[in-house]
This record gives C-alpha cells, structure tokens and sequence, in this order.
C-alpha cells in the first residue's frame, strides 16, 4: 500500500490542472450558491408560519431535485478519465508494471476523486454560517446540518464509485461519461418509483430502499438511518470492487 | 536473472507469442530482434508483468510474475514502446512520482532522481511540462524512468525508435553503461542495433525463437552473401572476369546504370551456406580483394564494391529456410563445419530453433 499516496497525489494534481475541474467547480458552486438564495428569499418572503417544520436547512438538501440534478452532471465528468484516459494515452502501461496492486490503484483514484467532491462541498459551509447570523437565536439545528452534509457525502461517494467504475470498464471516456449518468438516472428514477408504486407492494418497498431523494428527505432533517448507511456502503464497494477486478482483468486481454 | 519457460500469448485466435523459452543471465545485454509484428513487445510486455501469459511461465530473480507479481515487478524498470508519459506534470515531478511509486525511500530519492536524469540527459529539461518536449527527449524521460529505482533488470521496448542518428548514439552508449551495473533485456527491429548494444541476440518470427547467440555470430551471419559493383566497363567482360575469382559462387549483371559506359554487377560469394562464423567473414573480404584486384587488372574502373543483402528480411529468410521435415536443425548446419567446431552444439555458435 506503499503505492497508495503517490498515485492519490498524482490523481488530485490531475484533477486541479485540467480547465475542466474549474469549470465543473465554478458551475456548481454558482448553482447551489442560487439555488440557496431563492430558497432564503422564499423563507424570509412567506415567514415561519408558512413553512411550517420546514427550515432552509431540510429544503436546501431534502425537498429538492436541484441537488441531484446537479451531481448528475458533476460526476460523469470527474470520474470518466479515471482510468479510460490512462488506457487511451498507455500510462496504465507504466502504471501497472510499477510495484503497485490493482487495489491501491483503484482505492487511490477513488479516494483521490472523492477528496475533490468533499472539497467542492466545503465552501457550502458558508451557507450555515449566514443562516446562523442571520437567525441569532440559534434556530440553526447543528446535527441536522451535519447529517445532512453526511447524505450528501454518502450519495457523492456511491455516484462516484459506480463512476469509477464504469472508467474502468471501458477505454472510451464519452462511453464511461454516457453509463454513468445512465446508472446514476436509472436508479434516480427507481427511486421515484416510491411515489408511483401502490404501498404495501415489493416494487414500493424496492423503490423506497434505493430513493436518493427519500435518503436525502431523512438525513437533512436529521435522521441517519442504518439501512441507508449499508446501501451506501454496498453503492461504495461493489462498484469498487467490480473495478479493482476488471484492472486485474486487463493483464488476460 | 529472468527464465521464461513455455510461454505463450494469444489474442483471440491469433497467437502472439508461441512457446518461447529463454534466459538472461546477470549483466547480459540480450537484443530482442525480429520484425515488426513478430511478438517482441508482446513478450517484453508479459516479462514486465503487464500482460498475463496464456501459457507458460516467467521467473524475475525467481519471483513469478504471475503469483508473485509485485516482487517480481518490484525488480524491473520498464520502458515501453510509445514511451507514455503524463503530459501536464514536469519532467521531475515525474520522476518524483515514479520514484515514490517504485518505493525509492525518501532519504535516496532526490540524489536517485538526480542521478537518472544526469544518466539519461534530462537535466536541462527538469523543469519544463512532458508535453512541450521534443520525441527525444520523451524517450530519454522513459529511460530515466525505467532506471531510478535502480533495479536489477531493465527491460526497454524499442528505446531508438523515433530519434535522429544522434540521439540514437547517446541511447546506445547509455544502455552500454547501464550493463555495467544491470542486466537489460532491449527491443528492436534494426539489427546495427543489436550489434551496437547487446551482448546475445533472439531472433523472435511470428511469435518463435528462430535463432539465438551471441551478437559476433549474428553479425557474421549478417555480412551478406553479396557484393555489388558498379564499374566503367562492359559488364559481360566484367561477368567472364570474375566467374573465374576464386571463392566465387556466382555473377549476375545488374539492371540499370544511368551513364553510359558504366555497369552494375553483383557477385555472390561461395560458401554462403557456411557462412555464420567470422572466419568466414575474413574469407569473404579476401574474395572481394580478389574480386576488385581482377577486375582491375582487366582493365575495368572499379567505382564501387557495396555488400548487399544482410538486411534482418534477409537474415531471417536464411534462418528460416529449414528443411520441411521440422526436424530441429540445431546449429550443426549453420557455421560448426566452418570453424566453429562443435561450439555450435554446445551453445556457442548460433542455434536454430527448429519450428
């Protein structure tokens, strides 16, 4: 594992010299910083009453598809070049006939990526410092801010493995691009089946168990249920695994 | 140091490499040599630990590169073809993380870094991006590359590909230092280069050993069968002349000849078939003395005398001409009835692989 920290430098080095990286940060940082703003104006403009045991808190990571909407497209792009680009230009060449296991490759590049996601979050936290000037008699529900920061950390860290995943899976960055926002959808929209599906039923109980919208409903209100704790960790491993496996995979092409 | 046993590679239906088996012992220089296409690279790339053999098996300083991979890659720098770099990182950043990635302790890797690109003549470029560097110097970070962790072998596909005559010479006398300390196992598909770098030559063909031995006899093997002249003169006297040389097997004249009054004519030398050792060779340069004293002794301008054939097409068709039988013929045919004796048995002469 000596292996493991060059290759997550490298990685985040990568990253952060690419045009791209800035664009997708500027992009998605301008999108929550709006979508926080109209949210804001829309509590201050109908009062507490209204909104009754919803805060800006719960709206902003809950009751919305901005959020998701906004991953769907920051994930295909920081995870397609993972490794397509490596086997595109042949530096998995000189990469994988280092002293290095497919393992700390695949852990590194991951960890690496979702340190990038982590980061793009973290001047969000502004939006709770000004809540909380903004409402001096400290409404702010501190746990409900940081369970919801966990949901959104967790529902990055499985886009971003199934994302990893498909880099893997295919040489092409456009093919990897093009299957992860198909996946990421698909399960959205399996999601969505919660609301369609008739209660009671299997599909409901399916559907409701892989809602990222449900999850993110609960943790931005505080609640970290244990059941959506192990789906995202299987959203983590298995992709990882899938991928840890098919780099294995390459040497017997 | 590497013993490759049985090893084959098959990509789909094709196979890429078929049962080869080899050793290179310690500080040995072995030129892989075969066209384009013939499995070199395939086989450098498994003894690398980048491919994984269909059958067969390869041992680094007796780690398997198939169960023991990391141990085994562990022992090897490895350079390959296109020499793939990242593009967006400086030359010693680079190097940095290659040494890093290759678990050169930190204590040792500024003065390994420095040292590889002293070696491999990058210092100038240290700084610059891998992207602004000229095909030249790509390759010579490769080089530095496959060398800063100092390992015990170095394995390079191709290292001349792409550059000009002078860089060619620089990479050569690197690899001659580099045996010095490391046993190289190196790739080409021109055979000065052999000759220039390796101290024993596998000739690899679709994917088989056809031949191997030291670099002396390839290169004997290489000294073609043929002189071409062009002389002022009528060629049919000039064919009369020279049928009579002793050590002549053949004349034939040669078509063309831009000026008038001057011919082309190509002698083949006798005892082509035993033409593998360098006693041979001397006898052939006596024939062409020969050849050239006649020639002007009847009168004719000598302009010029070019030895032809030799070309690795050549040396391979030779090689490759075996009898349809399949028999193995080892050697024995090829140079141990000229001088070699029984060497050629014994392993000292150059051995044909039987198909």
């Amino acid at each position: 594992m000596t292996s493991f920290w060059p290759i997550y430098k490298r990685e985040l080095f990568a990253f952060f010299v690419t045009p791209l990286a800035w664009v997708l940060i500027v992009v998605f940082l301008l999108t929550q910083g709006m979508h926080f703003f109209l949210l804001v104006d829309e509590f201050a403009r109908s009062g507490a009453e209204a909104a009754g045991d919803e805060t800006p808190l719960s709206a902003f990571f809950g009751n919305t598809v901005l959020l998701y909407m906004v991953l769907f497209a920051l994930v295909p792009p920081m995870t397609m070049r993972l490794f397509a680009e490596e086997r595109r230009s042949g530096t998995i060449e000189t990469l994988m006939t280092a002293p290095v296991s497919s393992a700390a490759v695949v852990l590194a590049k991951y960890l690496a990526v979702l340190t990038t996601y982590a980061a793009m979050w973290l001047p969000t936290a502004m939006y709770l410092v000004i809540l909380r000037r903004a409402d001096p008699e400290g409404q702010l529900d501190w746990n409900a801010a940081a369970s919801a920061y966990l949901g959104v950390f967790l529902v990055g860290a499985g886009y971003l493995a199934v994302g990893l995943c498909a880099s893997a899976l295919t040489r092409s960055q456009f093919l990897a691009m093009l299957f992860t926002a198909l996946v990421l959808l698909s399960l959205f929209i399996l999601g969505v089946g919660e609301f369609v599906a008739r209660e009671g039923t299997t599909l409901h109980d399916v559907c409701a168990h892989v809602s990222v919208w449900a999850h993110m409903n609960d943790f931005a209100s505080g609640i970290v249920d244990s059941r959506h704790l192990v789906f995202y960790a299987t959203m983590i491993a298995l992709p990882l695994f899938i991928a840890t496996r098919a780099v294995d995979a390459w040497r017997w092409e | 140091m590497i013993r490759v046993s049985h090893l084959s590679k098959r990509y789909g239906a094709q196979l890429a490499v078929d049962d080869v088996s080899f050793e290179v012992g310690k500080g040995e220089v072995l030129g892989f040599l075969g066209p384009n296409g013939a499995g070199k690279s395939t086989t450098l790339r498994i003894l690398a630990g980048f491919l994984a053999p269909t059958s067969g098996t390869v041992a680094i300083d007796g780690h398997d590169v198939a169960t023991d991979s990391i141990e085994a890659r562990r022992r090897i720098g490895y350079m390959p073809e296109a020499v793939p770099l990242y593009p967006e990182m400086r030359v010693v950043e680079y190097l940095r993380f290659r040494a890093e990635l290759k678990g050169v302790s930190r204590a040792t890797r500024g003065s390994r870094i420095d040292d590889a690109m002293s070696q491999a003549a990058v210092l100038d470029v240290a700084h610059k991006r891998i992207e602004h560097l000229s095909k030249g110097y790509r390759q010579r970070v490769g080089l530095a590359d496959a060398i800063v962790a100092r390992p015990p072998i170095i394995i390079l596909d191709e290292p001349t590909a792409g550059l000009d005559p002078n860089q060619i010479r620089e990479v050569r006398q690197l690899v001659r230092d580099l045996s010095r300390e490391h046993t190289v196992v190196l790739s080409t598909h021109i055979l000065s280069e052999v000759e220039a770098c390796a101290t024993r030559v596998l000739l690899i063909h679709r994917g088989k050993i056809v031949a191997e031995g030291p670099t002396g006899e390839i290169q004997a093997m290489r000294g073609g069968q043929a002189v071409d002249f062009t002389l002022r003169g009528d060629a049919k006297g000039a064919l009369s002349v020279l049928a009579d040389v002793e050590g002549v097997a053949a004349v034939a004249a040669l078509e063309g000849g831009d000026e008038a009054g001057v011919s082309g004519v190509r002698v083949t030398l006798g005892d082509a078939a035993t033409a593998a050792t360098l006693e041979v060779g001397e006898a052939r340069g006596r024939t062409v003395e020969r050849c050239t004293a006649a020639l002007v002794a009847a009168g004719f301008g000598v302009r010029e005398a070019r030895r032809s054939g030799g070309s690795l097409e050549e040396v391979f068709a030779s090689l490759t001409k075996d009898d349809p039988s399949g028999e193995p013929s080892a050697g024995a045919d090829a140079g141990a009835g000229a001088g070699a004796g029984a060497g050629a048995g014994a392993g000292a002469g150059v051995v044909r692989r039987g198909r």
